[in-house]
């Protein structure tokens, strides 16, 4: 029944968002952009695409900086375009996907304060979909307490920080808890709010965040391996939800080595493939580390692929979430192969994770 | 045919040229069939990436000169008073051809370049000039607004002091202290100024207020004038803040807030003769700043003017020489890569200009190696390419927009410029607004070269565009509007009327008796008015249409001939243009005879009712060969009737079988000779010369793969099957849809008239018979009324759908009966284009 009223309020911003998606770079302008030489070659190239002329009037010596904030630019511009074309509930749903960016800019500046880096030099540096107007007041708090109560307490993100008020002082690796504790929060609110709109959204929607939950899961703990942070703290880090929930979660608490948290993975077809080294031919000389960065990458791999899935059903929100992602990875694969031009890396060019 | 005077009935012959050009000319040569725009090159390299061509570093070269002159443009356009640009047809020209071309365009990126960095200098000065104005008016106005607060304040103030007075509160211990110090001022709170943004005072007090748990005061101000940023020239507002807070801690917390929310604070002193004291510095800085940047504004304005000067040539230039070099880049270097080795598509009838273009190019450039040019076989499909001039382009584009033409197919665009207006001007028939149009259509063509160089708005732009199919719809309109004898829905007494009046009778309806006279041209006056007028009227127009209808399609089927003839395909006059006509003639062609036939009797002198045609049609139809006696039209109807719907019955089955089977047995012979499939054209399809295939071997065989699928599809049966089938039930449904259709000729010329009688009984009509000066001051404001409704209802709405009528009736009815449309618009490279992509 939704699908036959979706087109009501929604039909004009999904084609908008489809639109966008078939501007998103494909093979082949990957294969002419690694053949750059130059970063101009790279300018010439892009202006092919659908990214126009985004950097025709920035004089010559361009930096991979430039860029990548002209990339994020575009995304950004369409977003609001999106979100200020909408109407409930897709406005709150376009809402939720920035909360995930507020949080980062809270973790940034809050970190940024406890190392007493300048605050307008880490206003730039935020995402910006998640700035929000009280956003700059944040350096002010010295505690989560008053971080809470003088800035937190009227953003969105309120709820989600109520948890974790208990942290007492802000250090590098209580940050790291609040992080986790929100994001962990928010996650379980979004995946709770996706269900309250429509079937298709929730397929779609949850095994998006299934994946992100259970990538957060899997990250924690191979980041938690000897540190301070005690079993049980680990534990309540863990997202409650996710295709890992209950019994893999359980078990990755307890791990404590990369080998346990493979085996946990194993219970899961689809994640076998992320501890799978025999296919790459790289055995265990590349240690825990090596392992994290590969994980890392596949980790994308695996999103792009889940985010391309939504593409595939109509009348459901899921595309403006993977449209953000997906051109989130976009930005990222472009600014490594910016990157990689302007530091004549070629050999490691190639290490983009290529979307269509 | 190349010989032949240039005509709109098909498309320019085309011939595939190559050019060897010598690299030193290269450019000029360019830059000189650009001019002529005359030739539309092929992509020579179509596997090589944009940034691996030859002159790519030309390109980016001048795409940085064009940001430079992209730069100044804005800069021009941001500037508040108004910057002239001088018009290109007014400027010298500037050189960019022959020997000191390289020089001059050399000298015109250092210029471009020099002008970037003086005009950003001076932006930046100006930028911090202002930034500091801007920060000193501001000062200025926190001044100012503290000091209003504490005038205020103090007078409250010494209202609490006195009530105070009484008790010896501990609190005013330190009182004494600070009157010693200044009498007027009695505040120990410390307190922080500034000014920030009026979108965010609200966040900020709430941000404040909640840090600092409530602990503060603090009073805000709106400044009236906004401030203007010299960068982007946006306003931005800002308000005056002062908070008052006590202890350090609170005031660093508050310092904080207020940077990190982009407030600008300013050190206020609490004594008030202190703060005129700054608030008169600051003044006297400001007016210093003032001058200063005054001047600055001055000395950047007049180097806009100057840049403003030379800009249009610039313009020009740069575009040009852009152009130039992408169009270098389809070319391929020969072996020896000294020459460049261009192909592209040429006019025939233009080849003696480009080679005189040539010639020219070589001599303006100062050397003596002329480019080489001649031409190749090639069975490639040339560009359509039809010459038009500001007559016909309007029309052409009509028909263009349909489909582009086959190569060397019968244009319709040549015939739409008689047929468009007419079947325009026969729903829109009537003199007064046929007139209207026609004077609007004169008005834009007199101001034709005024309005050319000007830039239009869209909808004006399109009417003007359209001008002459506006001037031709107006006069057809005029010469309909005669027939129908309709002028803004009366009608005119030209000659004596066939018709007289008798006195009226008893029940008050007087009686029309034919007095003899015939009116000689249009509808007789006398049926205006009269109670039969529209019958008659919907009678004559729906008839009307019909023959109109059958005609225009007929003359439609018949410019397949010509196609036939010309593409050498005897087959498909024998299988689909004979019995297509037959079919269409012996039952609609038959109609419009019998319509011909009805009109020329004297239906009252014959002792039988008129038949009804439309019953007719359909008996016909339905049951051969028997004719009601009441209904007869003619002696001997039922057995031509039964012949005809034969010939009609006869001609389905030969246009469904005639040709598949012909061209199956052509295929049969092919295959009978031994040969199979692709072996058949390869031998014959292209004599290339050497160079060709050299360029096919370097990448230039994706295209031949491609014509050689393109070829393939025309052999396979299957399709040639269903194509045809396709196409018998298409003709065959549609002559029946398609003579429906041209109805929308009576509908939509009944509504016309309709609408206009209409809007002349409700408004002029009612007031006429005022007397008086009351009456001549209402009879004016309505005749304006009505005058404005005619023009944009009658003449421009209705107008408007009666062109879309008729464009349908071009497109639908008329072009399915002939137009293949599977050409591709000749795309050459011409400077003067270049401005309208733009």
């Amino acid at each position: 029944m939704e699908g036959l009223f979706f087109n009501v309020n929604n039909g004009f911003l999904e084609g908008i968002v489809r639109g966008y998606k078939s501007g998103i770079l494909t093979q082949s302008h990957y294969a002419s952009l690694t053949q750059c030489e130059t970063l101009e070659d790279f300018k010439t190239q892009l202006s092919a695409t659908d990214y126009g002329n985004f950097l025709a009037n920035e004089p010559s010596p361009l930096s991979t900086s430039t860029i990548a904030d002209k990339a994020t630019q575009t995304l950004v511009d369409h977003f609001n375009f999106l979100r200020s074309n909408s109407v409930e509930p897709l406005s709150k749903f376009l809402d939720y996907i920035t909360y995930g960016y507020m949080i980062d800019n809270v973790v940034l500046l809050i970190t940024g304060t406890l190392h007493e880096r300048d605050t307008h030099e880490l206003l730039e540096r935020c995402h910006p979909l998640g700035i929000f107007d009280t956003m700059p007041a944040l350096c002010v708090a010295t505690n989560v307490e008053e971080l809470y109560q003088s800035v937190l307490v009227e953003t969105p993100l309120a709820p989600y920080f109520r948890d974790c008020l208990s942290a007492a002082d802000l250090d590098d690796m209580n940050i790291e808890i609040i992080r986790n504790t929100v994001y962990k929060a928010y996650l379980e609110d979004f995946y709770n709010y996706v269900s309250t709109i429509g079937s298709t959204t929730v397929e779609v929607m949850h095994n998006i965040l299934a994946f992100e939950a259970d990538r957060r899961t899997i990250n924690i703990t191979i980041n938690s391996f000897d540190t301070e942070l005690t079993k049980e703290q680990r534990a309540k880090l863990f997202p409650a939800i996710g295709r890992l929930f209950p019994a893999g979660n359980n078990a990755l608490a307890k791990a404590d080595d990369i080998d346990q948290v493979r085996q946990v993975c194993d219970n899961v077809s689809e994640y076998r493939s992320f501890f799978d080294n025999s296919a790459s031919g790289q055995s265990n000389d590349l240690g825990d580390f090596g392992v994290a960065a590969q994980l890392e990458d596949r980790f994308f791999r695996m999103e792009v692929h889940l985010n391309k899935l939504a593409f595939l059903q109509q009348f459901q929100y899921g595309v403006f979430y993977s449209y953000v992602k997906l051109k989130e990875q976009e930005i990222r694969n472009i600014t490594w192969i910016a990157e990689c031009i302007a530091q004549d890396a070629r050999d490691r060019m190639h290490d983009f994770i290529p979307i269509f | 045919m190349g010989d032949d005077y240039p005509t709109l009935f098909r498309s320019e012959q085309m011939s595939l040229m190559q050019f060897l050009i010598p690299t030193e000319v290269a450019h000029d040569t360019v830059a000189e069939l650009g001019e002529l725009g005359n030739v539309q090159f092929k992509d020579l390299n179509p596997a090589v990436n944009p940034f691996q061509r030859s002159f790519v570093g030309e390109i980016r070269r001048t795409e940085e000169m064009t940001r430079r002159v992209r730069f100044f443009e804005s800069q021009i356009q941001k500037e508040k008073d108004v910057v002239p640009i001088r018009p290109l047809y007014d400027s010298a020209p500037l050189l960019t051809v022959g020997p000191s071309a390289a020089h001059n365009i050399d000298e015109l990126d250092v210029t471009l370049a020099e002008h970037e960095k003086r005009l950003v200098q001076m932006n930046d000065s100006y930028k911090t000039l202002s930034e500091r104005t801007r920060e000193l008016v501001e000062a200025r106005h926190v001044l100012r607004e503290t000091a209003v607060f504490f005038e205020k304040a103090e007078t409250q103030h010494t209202d609490i002091r006195t009530s105070f007075d009484d008790s010896s509160a501990p609190l005013l211990q330190h009182d004494d202290r600070e009157q010693q110090y200044s009498s007027t001022v009695q505040f120990d709170l410390e307190f922080i100024a500034g000014t920030i943004d009026r979108t965010r005072i609200s966040t900020f007090e709430r941000v404040l207020w909640r840090v600092l748990r409530g602990n503060l005061y603090m009073n805000h101000t709106d400044i009236t004038e906004p401030f203007v940023d010299p960068a982007t020239n946006t306003e931005t507002r800002k308000n005056v803040f002062i908070i008052f807070a006590h202890g350090d801690a609170l005031l660093a917390k508050i310092r904080k807030v207020a940077e990190s929310m982009g407030a600008t604070l300013y050190p206020i002193d609490a004594n008030a003769d202190k703060r005129s004291d700054s608030l008169r510095e600051v003044t006297a800085r400001l007016e210093d700043l003032e001058t200063v940047l005054y001047n600055t504004g001055l000395n950047r304005r007049s180097k806009l003017v100057k840049i403003g000067e030379n800009l249009a040539r610039w313009q020009d230039v740069v575009r040009k020489e852009k152009a130039i070099y992408e169009t270098m880049n389809l070319f391929n270097f020969d072996v020896r890569r000294k020459t460049l080795v261009a192909e592209g598509w040429v006019p025939t009838r233009d080849l003696t200009m480009i080679q005189l273009a040539l010639r020219h190019a070589t001599e303006a450039s100062g050397t003596s190696v002329v480019p080489i040019l001649h031409e190749l076989r090639t069975s490639k499909t040339p560009p359509t390419f039809t010459r038009t001039n500001k007559f016909t382009e309007g029309f052409q584009t009509i028909m263009d927009a349909y489909g582009i033409a086959t190569y060397q197919e019968v244009n319709p665009g040549l015939f739409a410029i008689v047929t468009f207006p007419f079947l325009f001007a026969v729903m829109f028939g009537d003199i007064g607004h046929g007139l209207i149009i026609f004077f609007a259509a004169l008005y834009m063509i007199y101001q034709e070269k005024k309005w050319a160089r000007q830039e239009l708005d869209e909808i004006l732009g399109q009417f003007f565009y359209g001008r002459y199919i506006i001037l031709l719809m107006g006069t057809f309109s005029v010469y309909t509007g005669l027939m129908y004898n309709d002028i803004f829905s009366k009608s005119l007494h030209i000659w004596h009327s066939g018709w007289d009046f008798l006195e009226p009778g008893s029940n008050g309806v007087s009686y029309a008796v034919s007095n003899g006279h015939m009116y000689p041209f249009g509808v007789d006056p006398a049926w205006h008015g009269a109670d039969n007028g529209l019958v008659f009227t919907n009678s004559y127009k729906m008839k009307m249409s019909i023959v109109l209808g059958v005609i225009h399609m007929t003359f439609a089927l018949c410019l397949q001939l010509p196609n036939h003839i010309k593409f050498k395909r005897p087959l498909d006059i024998y299988a689909n243009f004979i019995p297509q006509m037959i079919f269409l003639q012996s039952i609609f062609g038959y109609l419009v005879v019998c319509i011909l036939y009805k009109w020329s009797i004297d239906w009252s002198t014959r002792d039988t009712e008129p038949p009804s045609l439309l019953n007719m049609l359909i008996a016909m139809l339905l049951s051969p060969g028997k004719v009601d006696a009441n209904a007869q039209l003619y002696p001997g109807q039922s057995f031509i009737q039964v012949v005809l719907l034969l010939l009609a019955m006869v001609c389905v089955p030969w246009m469904l079988c005639m040709k598949p089977y012909f061209q199956w047995k052509e295929i049969q012979m092919i295959q009978g000779q031994g040969y199979v499939g692709l072996s058949h054209h390869n031998g014959g399809h292209r004599e290339s010369t050497d160079e060709v295939l050299e360029g096919e071997e370097e990448g230039n065989g994706r295209v031949i793969v491609e014509e050689m699928e393109e070829e393939h599809e025309q052999h396979d049966f299957s399709e040639v099957v269903i194509h045809q089938i396709i196409h018998t039930i298409e003709f065959c449904l549609g002559c029946i849809s398609h003579t429906a259709s041209y109805l929308r000729l009576w509908a939509l010329s009944l509504a016309h008239a309709q609408l206009s009688e209409v809007l002349w009984s409700m408004t002029i009509e009612k007031f006429l018979g005022m007397s008086g000066i009351f009456g001549t001051i209402i009879l004016a404001i309505v005749v304006v009324f009505w005058f404005s409704a005619t023009v944009f209802i009658l003449c421009i709405m209705e107008g408007l759908s009666a062109f879309l009528h008729a464009l349908r009736l071009h497109w639908v009815e008329a072009n399915s009966k002939h137009y293949q449309g599977e050409g591709y618009l000749f795309t050459p490279l011409s400077f003067a284009k270049l401005d309208e992509k733009e």
